[in-house]
């Protein structure tokens, strides 16, 4: 269970995050949704520590995470996964290193299980045959799932996602949804999956938060999310002309 | 002015962050090695070509200098040598790395940062400061005074070269000359003179990138910014030191 309390963040005295207070749950795939430019991905990497939140509690389980040191953040770290907006592979190491990176760093592995271990995560996200490949030659797509096979490498207990199936064909898209979920549950860890694709929303949204300049405006499950009273939220679910025509034959 | 001293302490804490216990030493070598070839060895070619030049020209300026009956030619062998070990090798040496490995790593961190590979780093536990930095200064402390040493072999072998080809200068003469009182604490000068310059290639290129905020264009920026200060830093730093060592 991870669990922010209160927290505020600004840039250069424009606030971000306005006292956000929400919980994750383990077994679960938690949803962060709002508009481009929300603070969903400032959300995502306040909790992880990425950055220094200005007031406020993050907990991981009973332990407070956000007044740990750097050493104390390295053990919670161990057991987090996260897939970066843009992917973020080493530019310099093959898909397979990539993989194989956090075992290097942090395992006693001989390279006759790293490399078990590296093939069953690419398998896991349909890569295979590129395990030679540098990111330069994958596409948009084989990245976040080599970046995804990389994230869960380790088991993680948290797996943090920044927006895991933006730019990707719809088909490609729903494939990752349904990976994350079912390792989510596989595994029982506690996923948090930044989003703006209303498909994924009503596809793995379990428990569904949406942000809106930095505030948290709503809470909620896929069920709840389509009869909502919530102004902003409703703007932003019936964004699009299927879904509008979609509630108007339901009326 | 507070910007400066801002940039100052944050380059020192970048330094502290730099400089703790790295995770693997194993993961570690391998990266300093990799880093030595990278860093090191690919400029053994430009460094060599710059040198047989530098050293061509310096022996010729010295002749056209002392074109006098009084001086004994092999003066010009030892005015070669002094000035490349004493100032040409270390310091243009340090400058064309400044240009060459300073942009390189300045732009290679900081596209890391801005494609949030630093921060995958940092997730993972990993001290990125140390794992992206410290192999890049070890390896340039111990490759530089290589190629330092390089480029002294092949000035005063340049040097020797267009003497004789001109006729300013007999191969003989210019041998004895290169020989004559010959102080071997001038080399360790040289040596110091290039470990000062390497750390600040390393370091300040490192800072520029480790730090950049923003897009492509301010990697560029960035770049930039790193072959000045660093340049402007080991001209800093020669004056420092020759005053230091030689008085
Ligand atoms: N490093 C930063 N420095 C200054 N401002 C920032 C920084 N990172 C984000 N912001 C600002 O914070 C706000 C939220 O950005 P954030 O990246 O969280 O949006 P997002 O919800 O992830 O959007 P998208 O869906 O486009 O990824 C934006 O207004 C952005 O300008
Ligand atoms: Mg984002």
């Amino acid at each position: 269970m991870i669990k922010a309390q209160n927290i505020d963040l600004s840039f250069n005295g424009k606030k971000v995050l306005d006292n956000v207070s929400v919980t994750f749950e383990p077994g679960k795939t938690n949803l962060i949704i709002g508009r481009s430019g929300s603070g969903k991905t400032v959300l995502l990497k306040s909790i992880v520590g990425l950055h220094n939140i200005e007031s406020g509690e993050i907990w991981f389980e009973d332990i407070l995470f956000n007044k740990l040191d750097f050493a104390g953040k390295t053990e919670i770290r161990k057991k987090m996964g996260m897939l970066f907006q843009g992917s973020a592979l080493f530019d310099s190491l093959t898909t397979e290193q990539n993989v194989r990176f956090p075992l290097d760093m942090f395992t006693g592995m001989s390279l006759e299980e790293k490399t078990e271990r590296v093939n069953f995560c690419l398998n896991r996200v349909n890569i295979t045959n590129s395990n030679k490949l540098y990111p330069a030659e994958l596409s948009g797509g084989m990245k976040k799932r080599v970046a995804i096979a990389r994230a869960i490498a380790l088991n993680p207990k948290y797996l943090f996602c920044d927006e895991p199936n933006s730019g990707l064909d719809p088909l490609t898209a729903i494939l990752i949804d349904e990976l994350i979920r079912e390792i989510t549950e596989e595994y029982q860890m506690t996923t948090v999956v930044n989003t703006h694709d209303m498909n994924s929303v009503m596809e793995i949204g379990e428990k569904i938060v949406f942000i809106n300049e930095g505030i948290i405006c709503w809470e909620g499950s896929k069920n709840e999310i389509l009869n909502s009273d919530c102004k902003i939220l409703n703007d932003f679910v019936f964004a699009n002309s299927l879904a509008k025509q979609l509630r108007k034959s339901h009326e | 002015m507070i910007r400066f001293l801002n940039q100052f302490g944050k380059y020192f804490l970048l330094l502290g962050k730099v400089f703790s216990k790295p995770e693997k030493t194993i993961i570690y070598y391998k990266q300093t090695m990799s880093e030595m070839v990278y860093l090191g060895f690919n400029s053994v070619g430009i460094i060599t070509i710059i040198s047989f030049f530098m050293g061509a020209v310096i022996t010729l300026q010295t002749a056209y200098n002392t074109e006098n009956p009084i001086y004994p030619t092999y003066l010009i062998g030892l005015g070669c040598r002094d000035s490349i070990i004493l100032e040409f090798s270390s310091t243009i040496t340090a400058l064309i790395l400044a240009g060459k490995v300073g942009s390189n790593i300045a732009s290679e961190i900081g596209t890391m940062r801005i494609t949030e590979q630093i921060d995958a780093l940092e997730m993972m536990g990993i001290n990125s400061a140390t794992y992206l930095i410290l192999p890049k200064i070890i390896a340039t402390l111990i490759f530089n005074p290589l190629l330092t040493l390089i480029s002294i072999i092949v000035g005063i072998v340049g040097g020797g070269i267009a003497g004789t080809l001109t006729g300013v200068i007999t191969p003989e003469d210019f041998i004895y000359g290169i020989q004559y009182a010959f102080i071997p604490y001038y080399i360790t000068y040289s040596m110091i003179k290039t470990l000062f310059f390497a750390f600040i290639i390393t370091t300040v290129s490192s800072f520029q990138g480790y730090y950049v905020n923003g897009g492509s264009l301010e990697v560029g920026r960035a770049s930039t910014r790193a072959v000045v200060y660093s340049s402007v830093l080991i001209l800093l730093f020669n004056v420092i030191l020759t005053q230091l060592l030689l008085s």
